[in-house]
């Protein structure tokens, strides 16, 4: 059933009806693209008001297509787009990844008039995934469910390579919770003598926990592991070496009182 | 006198047999490798290694000719057919099918190994296949000894598989040649490299952009011909393909010089003295032979500076080691569930031989700052000198620097809390469950 939605969405996309009307160019304020897309395509406006672009970060229409309506789209898909506020672990993490590292080499031959679909681009960008078929919800959302995830990648993956994929993903992820979960009642069982080292390894644990995610979710190895796993490692030996030395030390104290 | 020697001539013959028994028996596991017996793949290993563990789909059955495929998967998956249409696969005259590497029964499908793209391209193949005659660290070797390392075999099977992806080089030629392109000017620029070499131990990415030679290539490399073979006068700077794989040579390790900062060389070694000369020559493309060797020198410098610290550092854990100052003792930590000698005799590993390499998690802080020193700092450092980045080996020089103050001022921080202990007469209590237990840790003793 999910399907054929899917299907029917991208057909009415590239419906001709829609994607030849003539283009007004010139320089547009949010409010009239707003208002005129609204009229013509009020479910991608509803898309972008439901996510969190429009709901707690306040990134409307300009951040990436621009003022200009000429080559907005082209603009937009690009991913110098988000890359200008989406940086440091998530664009590298990305970047670094195979997918990333054929998208800029092919940047310059890449056709990016073509719309987000299967078989247009080489190697996925920013925008493929995550706005795939111009949906201006985000696509790799884990509330769209794995079909509509794991479709997106179907234009050049088996659905068996795709499952099993998602499926290895989730264990890390998994694994990487339970170094979490290890770290947090650890914390909780420490003597509370030393709370700021705690709550900055506490810290780390949520940051490298996130680069697992990345590292997943882009295909890194290298933050899969070297940014993810070990890391988590580190931060579960250093929150058990605070906790052995000052129990140490405060059996050391309570003997001196004594 | 006799009995002197022949008592042990029939010992040694029979042990041999019986060590390469042993070490046969030991590779006949679920998984792969010396620690075969103890371990079974996670079911996305047989993308990774294809040979040991791909398992044929049984979805569509049939007997296909190429163009069959290429019409099916129009549909199916256009992505790859696309770039299957742009590769030289289908551009030459005698075209490359889908069929004439994955097979033509569908239920019998296979992912091409080194092997398969062998069959055509056997230069590049005997190359890559030789390439072992260097040891470790080549691309060859680099998935047997990712899944004979002791962290890989201990820890869950999903979790080390961002190991193998890196370490597929060995089994896939993908890694390089994406596919379905498979394109050589793709593979001849440094960005086919850095998915791998990047990140805290390998920082080959950053260290390359920010010489010399990676700042042109980032400014220019776009308006090179990239269609020229990896030669003397082709290229305005060199990348790592045109050093490393010098004419197109598949051998990345030909010339690895201080093999990737792991372990102090002798650089005085008559092999090393050959190696050197390849490199002089290497430069000499466009500099000056005697500006090499100094370049060379340097290098041999740094690494000497470099060993100084990492010295010092572990002569600090191995002082700890023999005053029982290590806590918890090796003893009280998560053993590796293979290693019968660790259980018999428990030892802290410090430094290379010992088996640094996998000594990231069951270990105490100290250890795991040493770790992170020998294994980020220093390389971190080492790629700097050897791709000519000298604002990367003086951060990487201070940071083992101060990684070395840290070690030693914890060092003598655990000697003075177990005198002030002694003094007060109370033993040091073991840690108890502190390192065994824990929702990580119960779920990584139960899942090899």
């Amino acid at each position: 059933m999910r399907k054929t939605i899917v299907w029917f969405l991208a057909l009415l996309a590239t419906h001709p009806a829609l994607a030849d009307e003539p283009v007004p160019s010139g320089s547009f304020t949010e409010t009239e693209c707003i208002t005129c897309h609204t009229e013509r395509d009020p479910s991608l406006i509803r898309q972008w008001r439901k996510g969190s672009h429009s709901v707690t970060s306040g990134v409307g229409c300009h951040s990436c297509h621009g003022e200009n309506h000429k080559e907005s789209a082209v603009k937009a898909r690009k991913d110098q787009s988000c890359t200008g506020c989406h940086e440091g672990a998530a664009s590298h993490s990305y970047s670094t990844s195979k997918h990333g590292i054929i998208t800029h080499l092919e940047a310059a031959r890449q056709d990016w008039r073509q719309p987000l679909q299967h078989g247009n681009y080489r190697t996925p960008g920013c925008s493929y995934c995550h706005l795939h078929n111009g949906d201006h919800g985000n696509t790799m959302a884990p509330d769209r469910g794995p079909e509509t995830r794991q479709w997106i990648c179907a234009g050049c993956h088996s659905p068996r390579y795709i499952r099993e994929q998602f499926a290895n993903g989730n264990r890390q992820l998994e694994i990487a919770d339970l170094k979490l979960s290890e770290g947090e009642s650890l914390i909780a069982s420490a003597v509370d003598d030393q709370a700021d080292a705690l709550s900055k390894l506490r810290k780390s644990l949520n940051h490298h926990r996130h680069n697992v995610l990345l590292g997943i979710g882009h295909q890194s190895p290298d933050y899969q592991w070297w940014h993810g796993q070990p890391a988590l490692d580190g931060d579960l030996i250093r929150i058990r070496d605070r906790i052995l030395q000052s129990s140490r030390r405060k059996s050391l104290a309570d003997n001196l009182e004594e | 006198m006799r009995n002197r020697i022949i008592i042990p001539l029939i010992i040694a013959l029979l042990a041999i047999p019986a060590v390469f028994a042993y070490v046969h028996w030991s590779k006949g596991g679920t998984g792969t490798g010396l620690y075969s017996r103890y371990w079974s793949p996670d079911p996305v290993q047989g993308y990774w290694d294809p040979d040991n563990f791909y398992q044929s789909p049984d979805s569509v059955q049939g007997i296909f000719a190429g163009e069959q495929c290429v019409q099916c998967h129009e549909g199916i998956t256009p992505g790859i057919v696309t770039d299957w249409r742009g590769s030289r696969h289908a551009q030459s005259e005698e075209t490359v099918y889908c069929n004439d590497c994955h097979g033509n029964n569908h239920q019998q499908l296979h992912l091409p190994t080194p092997d398969v793209c062998g069959n055509c391209h056997a230069k590049q193949h005997d190359e890559f296949r030789d390439e072992a005659r260097y040891g470790f660290p080549s691309h060859v070797l680099a998935m047997e000894r990712a899944v004979d390392a002791k962290h890989f075999v201990d820890k869950p099977k999903a979790e080390v598989q961002s190991c193998v992806q890196c370490h597929s080089v060995a089994t896939k030629c993908d890694s390089c040649h994406s596919r379905h392109r498979f394109d050589a000017e793709e593979a001849r620029r440094p960005e086919a490299c850095i998915t791998c070499h990047s990140g805290p131990p390998h920082p080959d990415d950053e260290t390359y952009f920010a010489s010399a030679h990676g700042k042109l290539y980032l400014a220019e490399g776009d308006s090179w011909d990239w269609s020229k073979p990896l030669a003397k006068g082709n290229y305005k700077a060199p990348t790592c393909a045109y050093c490393h794989m010098e004419n197109g040579r598949h051998q990345v390790a030909e010339k690895s010089l201080w093999k990737f900062g792991l372990r102090e060389i002798n650089p005085h070694t008559s092999k090393n003295q050959v190696l050197r000369r390849k490199w002089v020559k290497l430069c000499s493309d466009c500099h000056e032979a005697e500006k090499a060797e100094q370049w060379l020198s340097e290098l041999d410098q740094e690494r000497k500076q470099a060993w100084q610290k990492l010295y010092a550092a572990e002569a600090s854990l191995k002082n700890l080691r023999s005053e029982k100052l290590l806590q918890p003792p090796a003893g009280e930590r998560p053993p590796y569930p293979m290693d019968w000698l660790d259980t018999l005799w428990p030892r802290e590993r410090i430094g290379f031989f010992e088996g640094q390499a996998s000594v990231f998690y069951n270990v105490s802080a100290i250890e795991r700052d040493y770790f992170e020193m020998w294994y980020f700092d220093n390389l971190g450092a080492y790629k700097s000198a050897a791709h000519g980045n000298p604002a990367g080996v003086a951060s990487g020089h201070r940071k083992m620097a101060a990684s070395l103050d840290r070690i030693e001022t914890q060092a003598n921080e655990l000697r003075e809390l177990s005198q002030a202990e002694k003094k007060a007469g109370i033993t040091t209590k073991p840690s108890g469950n502190l390192w065994m237990k824990g929702a990580y840790t119960d779920y990584n003793r139960e899942h090899n």
